[in-house]
Formats: C-alpha cells, sequence, structure tokens
C-alpha cells in the first residue's frame, strides 16, 4: 500500500504544531476528521486541511510532500513500527520524545531536533540548526536513545546532555559540541569548534580531525578498542564513514577531568 | 506634558493611543518587546501580550537566561550582596566589565574590609579577580589578578574545579603550582563567593561549571555566588513574567495559554523572520533601539524623550526611578525596592501608557 500523504498546497502563515500528524494519532480518524485538526500556533487558525491535500493511505508509513522551517514537531512521540518522511525541511522539535520508529527528512532540521528522542532512528539530509538532541529549557537530560544522523552540519551544542543513543554528524559541528554530555556517544566527521566536550560526565566523542583540547582532557595514548570495531560494524548501514573512522587506530583522551573524567574523546592517530 | 508622534510628525495622544491600540488588535501576532520598564510596566505589558494573544521578550534576554538556564538545569547558590560582604572571606571577581554592569559593586561589597560574621569575623579579606579589564584590575587593592580573556575564562574554572577535586589535568608544572594554589585557597575559605555578571559575554555553560565548582566546595565549606542581574530592569521583570505566568520573559500566548521557549520567542528572529506583524517596543530606561533589521513591521515605541525612531508610532514615557517613583528590583538587596524619582515630571509611566492603550483594545475576537 502507498503511504499516506500530506502534500504542502503553500508555505504556512505561521509556525505550525503537527504533533497530532502522527500514525497513532491519525489512526481510526475520517479524513475529514483530520482536515479539521488545528495546527496553528497563533490566534490566526490554521487547520490541515488549510495547509495539505491529504492522500489517504497505509499509516505504517507517512509521507510530507513539501516541508518547511515552520513544520514544529514532526513526528512528535512517533512510536516504534511507523515511519516518516518529509521530504523537505522541518521546524524545531523533530521527532521530540520519539519511543522509537524512523524518520528521515530530505531537507533541513530546526533547532532541538531528536530532542527527548526515546528511540527513533532519526536521518536529516541536510543541516541541524543548534541544540541537536538537546534538552529543552529547564529539562535535565537530552536524547535519551535511539540514533540520529546528520549528513550536513549540526550547529551549536549539539548532544548536549545526550544521556543515551548516538549521534552522527557527517559535516562540520558547530560550538561547543557534546557540552554536558551525561553519556552516550556522538561521532563528528567534519570540523569542530569552541569547547568540545565541557563538562562531560562520561560520554563519548569520536572526532575525524582533532579537535583543541582543555587542559582537562588527558591523553592516555592509542588504544586496540575491540568495542570500537563492533560499534563500526553496526553502524556501516548509517554511515560508512563513521563506521571506518571506528575501524582504524584510535588515540583516547580522558575526561572531562572538571567532572569525573570518565567521559573521552578518540580522535585517529 | 509627553509627547506622541507618527513617522516623525507629532500626533495628539489620544489618537496615538487609539493607532496603537489599532495596529495591535489587527495583527495576528503581536510582539511585546524591549520590556525596558519597572515591574509596574512590565505588568502591563504582559497583560498586554495575553490580551492581544501576541509573544514577550525583554531586551536583555540573553543574559538573564544564560544565569536562568543554570538554575533551573543544573541549580543555583545565591545569595545578596550584603550576606557576601558581612561573610566572605575569599571573593572571586569573574570576567571584566563587572564594575561597568554594577558601578555601586565596589562600594557595597566593601572587600577592602573584613567580613564581620562567623569564626573568621575580623581576619582580612582575600580577592581573586579572574579575567578583570586593564584599569579594573587596579581597582581593588591587594586583589589577586589572575589574568584571562572572556573565552579563557571556562577554561579556567573546568581546571579550578578538577584541582578541587583531586583529578588531573594538562598543565605545565609551574602553572599547575599557581592553580593547586589558588584551588586550596578555595578550600580553606570559610564563606566564599563567587560575583558574576552574565551580561559581560559568560554563557551559561561557563556559569555551569562555576556553580558546579560551588557545588564541589559545599560538600566541605560554604561557598555561594553573587550574580549582578542584567541591565534595564531584566531581574524585575522576570520576577513579574515568573509570576504572571510561571515563564521568563520569551513567551508566546499565541494559543491561549503561555508557553515558553527561548527560540522562538526570541524577539529579533519573530521580528525578522516575519512570525511577528507588528510589534510593540518598551525601553523607557535609556531609549536603547531594537536589534531587528526588518523595518517594514508595524512598530510602537514607548521611550524616554527624545529616543523617538524616525519611523512608526512613539509615544514618550518617563523614565523609571527618574522622572516618576519605580518598585524595581535591587542589586543591593537582593529584592524588590521603590526607587524615589530623581527628577519628577508628568511623563506618563509605561504601566499609564499601556493601560491607556488596553482601554481601546476590546476583547480579541479570533481572526
Amino acid at each position: 500500500m502507498t503511504a499516506f500523504t500530506f502534500t504542502l498546497r503553500q508555505e504556512p502563515p505561521q509556525r505550525v504544531d503537527l504533533s497530532a500528524l502522527t500514525p497513532d494519532r491519525l489512526a481510526g480518524k475520517s479524513l475529514a476528521d483530520i482536515e479539521k485538526i488545528e495546527i496553528g500556533t497563533t490566534r490566526a487558525s490554521i487547520k490541515v486541511g488549510d495547509l495539505f491535500k491529504i492522500a489517504q493511505g497505509d499509516l505504517k508509513t507517512l509521507r510530507y510532500e513539501g516541508g518547511s522551517s515552520r513544520f514544529d514537531l514532526v513526528g512528535a512521540k512517533l512510536l516504534p513500527g511507523f515511519s516518516l518522511h518529509v521530504d523537505g525541511d522541518v521546524g524545531l522539535q523533530l521527532g521530540r520524545l520519539a519511543k522509537g520508529g524512523k524518520i528521515t527528512v530530505a531537507g533541513s532540521a530546526g533547532a532541538y531536533a531528536a530532542s527527548g528522542n526515546e528511540g527513533a532512528h532519526i536521518e536529516i539530509k541536510g543541516d541541524a540548526c543548534e541544540l541537536l538532541a538537546a534538552p529543552l529549557a529547564g529539562e535535565l537530560a537530552g536524547m535519551s536513545g535511539g540514533r540520529v544522523v546528520v549528513r550536513g552540519k549540526a550547529g551549536a551544542r549539539a548532544g548536549d546532555r545526550l544521556r543515551r543513543g548516538i549521534l552522527i554528524i557527517e559535516g562540520d559541528a558547530g560550538e561547543d559540541l557534546g557540552s554536558r554530555l551525561i553519556a552516550g556517544t556522538i561521532i563528528a566527521l567534519g570540523k569542530t569548534a569552541g569547547r568540545v566536550g565541557y563538562l562531560n560526565k562520561r560520554g563519548s566523542l569520536v572526532l575525524a580531525k582533532h579537535p583543541k583540547l582543555s587542559a582537562t582532557y588527558l591523553d592516555c595514548g592509542p588504544q586496540e578498542l575491540t568495542f570500537a570495531r563492533l560499534l563500526a560494524r553496526s553502524l556501516k548501514a548509517d554511515s560508512a564513514a563513521a563506521a571506518s573512522l571506528l575501524s582504524v587506530k584510535l588515540r583516547r583522551f580522558g575526561g572531562d577531568t572538571a567532572v569525573y573524567g570518565k567521559g573521552e574523546i578518540l580522535t585517529p592517530l | 506634558m509627553s509627547k506622541a508622534t507618527l513617522d516623525g510628525k507629532a500626533i495628539a495622544l489620544d489618537d496615538a493611543y487609539r493607532q496603537a491600540a489599532s495596529i495591535l488588535s489587527g495583527a495576528k501576532f503581536p510582539l511585546v518587546a524591549g520590556l525596558g520598564a519597572d515591574v509596574p510596566g512590565a505588568r502591563a505589558a504582559i497583560l498586554l501580550a495575553e490580551r492581544l494573544r501576541g509573544a514577550f521578550d525583554h531586551l536583555a534576554s540573553r543574559d538573564l537566561l544564560a544565569d536562568l538556564d543554570v538554575k533551573r538545569s543544573f541549580g543555583m547558590f545565591t545569595t545578596t550582596a550584603n550576606e557576601a560582604r558581612v561573610r566572605a572571606d575569599v571573593v572571586i571577581l569573574v570576567g571584566p566589565g563587572l564594575t561597568k554592569q554594577w558601578p555601586g559593586m565596589l562600594e557595597r561589597l566593601a572587600l577592602e574590609q573584613a567580613p564581620v560574621h562567623g569564626t573568621h569575623a575580623g581576619k582580612p579579606r582575600q580577592v581573586i579577580w579572574l579575567g578583570p579589564d586593564a584599569e579594573e584590575a587596579k581597582a581593588v587593592p591587594g586583589a589577586r589578578i589572575i589574568p584571562a580573556t572572556l573565552e579563557e575564562i571556562s577554561g579556567v574554572l573546568a581546571v579550578w574545579r578538577a584541582r578541587v577535586g583531586g583529578r588531573r589535568v594538562n598543565l605545565e608544572a609551574a602553572k599547575l603550582e599557581l592553580v593547586d594554589g589558588l584551588a586550596q585557597t578555595l578550600k580553606d575559605a570559610k564563606f566564599g563567593c563567587f560575583v558574576w555578571a552574565s551580561a559581560v559575554g559568560l554563557d551559561a555553560l561557563a556559569i555551569e561549571m562555576m556553580q558546579a565548582l560551588v557545588t564541589d566546595l559545599n560538600v566541605t565549606t560554604r561557598f555561594t555566588g553573587l550574580h549582578i542581574g542584567a541591565r534595564a530592569g531584566a531581574a524585575g521583570v522576570t520576577q513579574a513574567s515568573g509570576w504572571m505566568t510561571g515563564f521568563p520573559p520569551r513567551t508566546g500566548f499565541g494559543r491561549g495559554y503561555p508557553e515558553h521557549d527561548p527560540w522562538r520567542f526570541e524577539a529579533s528572529r519573530l521580528i525578522d523572520s516575519g512570525e511577528a506583524d507588528a510589534a510593540m517596543w518598551i525601553s523607557a530606561f535609556d531609549g536603547e533601539a531594537p536589534s531587528w533589521t526588518r523595518s517594514d513591521i508595524p512598530l510602537i515605541t514607548l521611550a524616554p524623550a527624545g529616543a523617538a525612531p524616525a519611523r512608526g508610532l512613539f509615544i514618550e514615557v518617563g523614565q523609571p526611578g527618574v522622572t516618576h517613583d519605580a518598585v524595581l528590583m535591587a542589586q543591593e538587596t537582593g529584592g524588590m525596592t521603590l526607587r524615589t524619582a530623581t527628577a519628577p515630571s508628568d511623563a506618563p509611566t509605561v504601566a499609564q501608557v499601556i493601560d491607556a492603550i488596553m482601554a481601546q483594545v476590546s476583547e480579541v475576537s479570533p481572526c
């Protein structure tokens, strides 16, 4: 069966909250019901039917034909077993608190993409804005599971307070990558800037380019890490470049000793 | 007598109020920004934003949110300036330009005097200044100066924290000895206090490192912090915003209830992206201009005389604590205080002007 498809009629006149448009929340609703769902975020009302032409199909896979940087909360709280594809850009909080499933975005994502992600596999073919996989203001922890692959660049503070899961950034990372890492793994293939791994508790950063390290990261020498090769194998399908980075001998820097020093930065020799 | 202008030409006040109300109630998502006002002014502005189902932001949100982000996602030890003066035996000033952020700082903290409470009363106070401005360094006689650029401060704080915890750092021997001496001073303090201002450019990460160090030190001794609030009444506005909406500035009422999002409701972004389609800019202290670049969004400016922009509607307001008595958050005491007018005039307050505009805004009908 073909995917359940939302085709964008025109650029939304305001930010729209698309958190209601996930398969589990659409299940059992008629086309007329879906068209009446309010997605506006200002006092000017905007309904699903105003913005999208709907082609009903298999709710296991949901497609947006056309995107916008004003599409907020796409795939929020997505459940395992479902998939969602956006043929365009998305706005804030892509895949926010997703429990599982697969999200692919052909364009770029706004701030807080994969925030609070608990298990979804998220691929962003373009760039991601700042605070990728980070907690929202006032929250204590960021992404807690799943896998995120950004083919382009990522903005500042990607992976802030990451708790679990894997973040792969194939392009350049913005300032302060992996700030306040709690745990989890970040792999960055491009350049890094600013305070990399600042306040890192016990997370792992694997960086293709040697970063400017603070004095609170200590050289532990080159390592033969069996685990890195196992991880490489599991990443092959998502990012061949990340897999090959993990297949070479890596030098380990332990830190941030300002915190406990149980985290690490791994770079090729 | 206060004045109003439209695109630089004088108009009657009543017309100005009517025009302002019609611009704001005709907008789909109006913005109330700047918020440089006393507490009653902030209250009126936030009520207006709620009535209009718009958003509000303060002109120094970057600075106030840097502190608040640490407070709400990590925790923060703070005290008042008076408490620091009477108890602190070790004071660490962090960053350049602190005396510019708070001109009364040195007088209030009386750093050259000894603390008067605790077992350490009467013993000379140690003052350490990390990364001061060149001229500032001399302001506190006897202070130990640790030179650092603004960018280096977060790294220095990280090294201090590592050494206070007895963990290794990658530093040459001579530097390590200096850091260890300093770490010992911090640990030996009976009542230590960090003083900082996010407005000089310290970000939430650097502040979190400093507060984490304070937390570590509190395992064995007493340590706390004193933050210098941001400009244009930010601290008082944040309090008012908190008790009215549950959130700090950068909050919107678009859906009829308050939603806080520091990214979505950042004033300049809302205007430059066209998401907000009308704006009220309030800057009653000094007439600071907005930082957005777009000039085609209808604009209503509430500022003191002489700060009228060439474009849009301008309504003159008085300066809080100068032309009229004002309730403001006081840096000296860390509480609300009434500042009596130093040069009273009949210029209206922000609250009076907004109330007059609000009287012309009928209950907003749905678009």
